[in-house]
This record gives structure tokens, C-alpha cells and sequence, in this order.
């Protein structure tokens, strides 16, 4: 696994066309654009490997 | 791992039917990933073409280590994409832009070529460090007074 | 632009070979981005990847041959 480390307003750049930006932090938390051509699925982990609660449909 | 022979020689001992699969293509080519090396009867530049894509073809050199120094690493992520084993045969390759400057042929410092002869792979090599320069002067251009290589 | 929040430890999937997860947020500065990806796919930052695909481009935009053509003649 590779490690990045980026600031607010920074961002990342995944094969040709999938971007990943730092929008915001705070404590533990961070907000992510993620930009992707459009057939493209972006889930939340929880949703693809749901454990015990019942999972919720996402775009 | 690296071998330290004189490079060149190995540009030279190319076969230029033999192609190179790049896995991660180069920057800003995305579908380019297969390149042959075209022999030019310049010694020591190459152009590197795309099989698939005519306006990827790229002017490269051989790393010199007499005139830069020891030759880059591989990251272990590098190592990887390039299947590289402990004695693979390495060669260090410099993307050079003859274009941009009217003085200068530039080179690539910060993404050098890497290309596994043993594989035939290759891959355009990020260096960390910051300071590499993306416009070294690697040259005059042809025709310019000033001299001495 | 999809915006996700994600908690330290937290992960997101991108079509079926990526997956990033957020390993450590330092003190809301830096945010630290685990990056599982096939190896074929390429992983930068932003600002070095367009300065690699800025001088990529500039470095193939004129004629190879030509010009190398032109050096070996005054060579």
C-alpha cells in the first residue's frame, strides 16, 4: 500500500483520469473529493463489506 | 543490482523490433504502453515510439554515470511494476527535450526511464527528491557556438 | 466532484481494484491516504504529475526525427 500524505486543498492522482483532493480536516476526520469518469463506482467501504449492519444503497 | 557497464552499449544492442511494455505507460499518454527503440546513427540518443499512438514518441539517452553520478534507485513499488529481481539487468534511461529551449536540448532528471532488458519492461521512474531538476541542460542544440561536451 | 467524509481507518472503493483508507489525520494539517491500486496503475501527486505530463508533452510535441536528423548532419 502506498502512503500520501496531503494537506488541505492538495490532491492525489490515481491512473490517468480519478483524482482524490483533501477538502477538509478536522480531528479525525477528513472530507475527500473524489473525481471519476462517470461509469465509475465510488462506495464507502462499509458498503461493499457491509459486517453486521444492514447496508445502505449509495451512487 | 545495477550493472555498472557503460550503457550505451546496451541502447545500441537493442533489437528494434523488441518492444517494451510500459505497465503504467508514460505521464500523459494513457493507452501508450508499448514502445520499440528506433536507432537514429546519432550515438547516444534513441527515440523511444509508442506502437500504438504516433505523437508518443520521445528522444532518450542513456544515464551517463561518469558525467551524473550513480546511477537512481528503484522505490520497492518501482521494483515491483518493473519485476525486478536482484540480478535483472537495469537500463537508466533520460527523456530529452529538444524543444522547449532554444539553447538547450533539456533532460528529465525527476522521471527517468527504467527499462528491465531481461522483461522487456519499462516504467517512467518518479525520484523523490524535490530538487531534481525537470529541465536539466544536457546539451547545446545542434548548431549552437559554445562548446565543449 | 463525489465528496465522502471519512473517519481515520475508514476506506473508500473505486470501481473494483481501488481502495483508499485514510490511516492517520495529523492535527488537522495533513491527512494521511492509503493507496491500494493494481500495479499498473500510476499514483502521484497532483503537482507532480502534471509537471512529469507537462514536460512529457513538451518532449514529444515537435518531430523526433527531424530533429535528430538535423543534429547527426551537424554532428
Amino acid at each position: 500500500m502506498l502512503i500520501l500524505t496531503r494537506g488541505v486543498g492538495e490532491t492525489v492522482t490515481i491512473g490517468h483520469n480519478i483524482r482524490i483532493t483533501v477538502l477538509s480536516l478536522k480531528g479525525s476526520q477528513v472530507r475527500l473529493g473524489i473525481e471519476v469518469p462517470g461509469e465509475v463506482q465510488v462506495l464507502r467501504e462499509e458498503i461493499v463489506d457491509p459486517g453486521p449492519e444492514k447496508p445502505v444503497e449509495e451512487k | 543490482m545495477m550493472h555498472e557497464e557503460q550503457s550505451w552499449k546496451a541502447v545500441a544492442e537493442i533489437d528494434q523490433a523488441e518492444v517494451f511494455h510500459f505497465p503504467q505507460g508514460l505521464v500523459g499518454f494513457p493507452g501508450a504502453n508499448d514502445y520499440v527503440m528506433l536507432n537514429s546513427g546519432h550515438g547516444d540518443i534513441v527515440c523511444m515510439q509508442a506502437t500504438e499512438q504516433a505523437e508518443a514518441a520521445f528522444l532518450v539517452s542513456p544515464w551517463d554515470v561518469n558525467r551524473l553520478g550513480k546511477q537512481p534507485e528503484l522505490t520497492s513499488d518501482q521494483k515491483k511494476c518493473l519485476q525486478c529481481r536482484n540480478e535483472t539487468r537495469l537500463l537508466w534511461l533520460l527523456v530529452l527535450n529538444p524543444f522547449s529551449d532554444p539553447a538547450w536540448v533539456l533532460a528529465n532528471m525527476r522521471a527517468p526511464v527504467a527499462i528491465n532488458l531481461d522483461a522487456s519492461l519499462g516504467m517512467q521512474c518518479v525520484q523523490a527528491n524535490p530538487e531534481l531538476d525537470l529541465h536539466f541542460h544536457w546539451m547545446c542544440q545542434p548548431g549552437q557556438s559554445n562548446q565543449a561536451a | 466532484m463525489i465528496v465522502l467524509r471519512r473517519k481515520v481507518g475508514q476506506a473508500i472503493h473505486i470501481g473494483k481494484d481501488i481502495r483508499i483508507v485514510v490511516t492517520e489525520v495529523e492535527s488537522n494539517t495533513r491527512a494521511h491516504l492509503g493507496i491500494e491500486a493494481p500495479i499498473e496503475v500510476p499514483v502521484h501527486r497532483l503537482e507532480i504529475h502534471e509537471a512529469i505530463q507537462q514536460e512529457n508533452c513538451a518532449a514529444s510535441q515537435g518531430d523526433a526525427r527531424a530533429w535528430l536528423q538535423e543534429a547527426v548532419n551537424d554532428a
